[in-house]
């Protein structure tokens, strides 16, 4: 059965959602136990694959059993779990779980006669972010980021009447043409290679004569800038903070930590599966073009999120820069560099998810959807407050949270290749995070107790039972939104500790794919 | 902003144009599409040689779509799924009736009960014909161009057939909501059902071939073919609910009833 775990993984939330339509429409109440079971074997899967692949290589799984030696590669279509997907599939399982534990009553309150349709998507979004971090197949990806910006698009779309639906609006052109630019650019590959399959792709691409191929050239534009608007990278980050700042509060903390991150795995795995190192860094030489733009991303990132008055777009903000992050790293061409884009993936997953449940509960809570709302809250949800404080403290980069490993792996690899724009961008970035955190804190611990200056207009709408909830737990959220965040705050502290055997595992991921392809070696 | 527009537009068609020089020759047989490259064989090429052989359907494309590539369509139809449940969660409203804002759209006069009577004649007259020709479709989608998708379109069409002569309500009183919304989801499930039982049976997801061993009388290669016309029913299954249920969602703002 273990040889079956590559399908396996995304069918479990696939069967969930089909269980939940079919199942869920006439008690609403057993749509949480399918989610959580859906994604609990999908975790199970991740874990298996990742042990699996860690210790014997990557595996190959041939979708409709076509790879007998008649058989050409790319006949049928091919799945590859190596290091690189097996430690993002373990990221998207856990964050779906989390938040899937988040969602209990949430979901329901927010979408009161929709929960199943609600849940329905949230699963089908994971198959998609699952199934495109699986394959190995150009168009097959192209097929899942479609049925993940569907779904994701309507996820938004359910949030507040009036502007979600805008959001989502605009999130779904946006989307859209991001989705069409990489079909093309897969269109102009095809014509050039003949077939889908990533590994046929990139040994025909090996041949230098395509090292002048206008075709293929193109392709790689039109791929790249696809994948730069799926991920928000600047000047294309429109869509991005409406989006997530006005959808339900549980699709902001699946989307908000997945979405663009699997978008720069999808980047990197393009530039080092399709079309190889060699191709991507020798023959086209943009790596300092886009090493800059990374750069003005990660600092119009940081300085949007400084004039935001509202806690979810500032974080929407920090994204952008945060995904400017990671481009720049792994474009800097050198192996740190990219060793550090992977592993802030990782990080960014959890510490985004970290910050945007402890602001959903905030905003649940306490009615604050701005950052001078949020006075006096150590005293009255003091756990909420520390999952958010290690939260910003990753942010940030203070050790020996997981924020500050990526960005040490980040500023070596630039350091080594010289790109001092892009270390003195990091770090302004850092500061402008440490401003940004500290002043809420501030606020949070040492601002007035909302209690001295009460704020009548909020009293009166605030529910019934929910203010007899808040007493009883003593100001806290519910367990099942606190227990999470604490997860994920443990999370983010345990993977900076444990960052070597992580970036072990990066390392073996980046043997079968090298950064420094054979071609620079050899100068 | 629109000057923007219109130079991103510019811009992405001069590059779109600047790789044409480097085509290979319109219907050139030895391009990469066509002939491959060196060593690596063609995909398409091999489907034109190999795929009788392969599976008994002598329409390749249905072959490619249902067979070879039939993971792609699995997550097309969840794609059509997905857009089915999305309207539904966009749109759909459960707050009670409310007067319409037209007056009432079934016009009482002598000359609208013609009309009504010619529209009635016809479309009991057409549809079922409408509907046995997309059982046609979809059965016999391996052998002559259709298929699942095709003939859940024209299936669907009669539907909205129903409620565009008479009124939504009709069309509703013969496909409601709750079996719409379950047959979508039957029709993914049988999709994926028969993906699953090759699992079962020990091998990879949609591997086809070892489906003979439940079904009577078949050998492995007549297995992937009966199969595809399994998995093409599920199609059919999901993209008439879907067609529906979009055009009821659209056509009443959500709220199902007679609708303009």
């Amino acid at each position: 059965m273990s040889e079956q775990l590559p399908a396996i993984i995304l069918l479990a939330p696939l069967f969930g959602a089909l269980l939940t339509g079919l199942a869920g429409n006439r008690d609403h109440r057993r749509c949480f136990p399918i989610l959580i079971s859906a994604l609990a074997v999908s975790f199970g899967c991740a874990i298996a694959l990742l042990v699996q692949v860690s210790q014997s290589g990557p595996i190959d799984y041939f979708v409709g059993g076509w790879n007998t030696e008649r058989v050409p590669l790319g006949v049928g279509i091919q799945l590859r779990i190596d290091a690189l997907n097996a430690l993002l599939l373990v990221v998207i399982t856990t964050v779906a779980l989390l938040t899937a534990v988040y969602s209990f009553r949430r979901a329901g309150e927010e979408n009161t006669e929709k929960t199943p349709q609600f849940y329905m998507l949230f699963q089908m979004l994971c198959v998609g972010l699952l199934g495109i971090t699986v394959t190995a197949d150009a168009f097959n990806l192209f097929v899942l980021v479609e049925v993940s910006s569907l779904t994701s698009y309507a996820l938004v779309a359910m949030g507040s009447k009036s502007r979600g639906t805008v959001a989502a609006f605009n999130y779904l052109i946006m989307g859209t043409v991001g989705a069409s630019f990489y079909l093309l650019g897969v269109g102009y590959l095809y014509m050039q290679t003949g077939t889908l399959n990533m590994a046929a792709i990139h040994e025909i691409l090996a041949d230098p004569a395509f090292g002048k191929s206008s075709t293929v050239f193109v392709a790689f534009i039109l791929i790249l800038v696809g994948v730069w608007i799926k991920m928000a990278f600047f000047p294309l980050y429109g869509w991005l903070p409406n989006a997530y700042s006005y959808c339900p509060s549980t699709t902001s903390c699946l989307l908000a930590p997945l979405m663009t991150k699997v978008s720069v795995y999808v980047m990197i795995r393009v530039m080092l599966s399709i079309f190889g190192a060699d191709w991507v860094f020798q023959s086209l030489g943009w790596s300092h073009t886009v090493v800059w733009l990374a750069v003005i991303a990660i600092l119009a990132g940081s300085v949007l999120a400084l004039a935001q008055v509202e806690l979810k777009k500032m974080l929407c903000y920090l994204i952008v820069a945060e995904v400017g992050y990671m481009v720049g790293g792994a474009w800097l061409a050198n192996h740190w560099g990219m060793v550090g884009a992977i592993y802030h993936i990782l990080a960014d997953a959890f510490m985004t998810l970290c910050l945007f449940i402890a602001a959903n509960i905030f905003i649940k809570h306490c009615r604050a959807d701005r950052i001078d709302q949020l006075e006096g809250l150590f005293k009255r949800m003091p756990l909420t407050s520390t999952g958010f404080v290690v939260g910003a403290l990753a942010m940030i980069g203070v050790p020996p949270t997981a924020g500050f490993f990526s960005k040490w792996y980040l500023l070596r690899g630039g350091i080594e290749s010289g790109q001092w724009g892009y270390v003195i961008a990091l770090l302004v970035s850092s500061l402008v995070n440490a401003v940004l955190f500290f002043r809420i804190i501030e606020i949070a611990y040492f601002g007035k107790n909302p209690a001295e200056s009460h704020d009548h207009a909020h009293d009166e709408d605030s529910h019934q039972g929910q203010a007899g909830e808040a007493t009883l737990l003593g100001g806290e959220g519910r367990p099942a939104t606190v227990i999470p965040l604490l997860i994920t705050a443990a999370i983010v502290i345990l993977l900076g500790v444990f960052n070597a055997p992580v970036v072990e595992i990066i390392q073996q991921a980046l043997e079968g794919m090298p950064v420094v392809g054979a071609a620079a070696a050899a100068r | 902003m629109k000057w923007f527009g219109l130079i991103a537009t510019v811009f992405t068609g001069i590059l779109l144009l600047s790789a044409v020089p480097d085509f290979a020759a319109f219907g050139d047989p030895d391009s990469p599409a066509n002939g491959g490259l060196g060593d690596h064989p063609s995909v398409s090429q091999y489907y034109i040689t190999d795929t009788y052989t392969d599976t008994k359907v002598p329409n390749i494309v249905t072959a490619v779509l249902a067979d070879y590539r039939g993971y792609d369509t699995m997550f097309e139809t969840v794609v059509i799924f997905a857009a089915g449940i999305a309207i539904f969660a966009i749109l759909r409203s459960f707050s009670g009736p409310v007067a319409p804002s037209h007056p009432t759209a079934i016009d009482t006069s002598v000359e609208g009960d013609h009309q009504r009577i010619i529209i009635g004649t016809t479309c009991r007259v057409i549809i079922p014909v409408i509907q046995l020709f997309a059982l046609y479709v979809v059965a016999h989608g391996h052998h002559s161009p259709g298929g699942g998708f095709q003939g859940g379109v024209i299936l669907g069409a009669s539907f909205i057939l129903v409620a565009l002569a008479k009124d939504l309500s009709a069309a509703l009183g013969r496909f409601s909501e709750k079996r719409y919304l379950a047959l979508g989801s039957v029709g993914i499930l049988i999709y994926a059902g028969f993906g699953l039982l090759c699992v079962a049976l020990e091998r990879n997801f949609l591997d086809y071939e070892i489906l003979h061993r439940i079904m009577p009388a078949t050998d492995p290669i007549m297995a992937r073919s009966h199969s595809m016309l399994g998995v093409e029913v599920g199609v059919a299954f999901t993209v008439t609910a879907i067609m529906f249920a979009i055009y009821a969602n659209l056509s009443s703002k959500g709220r199902l009833e007679q609708g303009f």
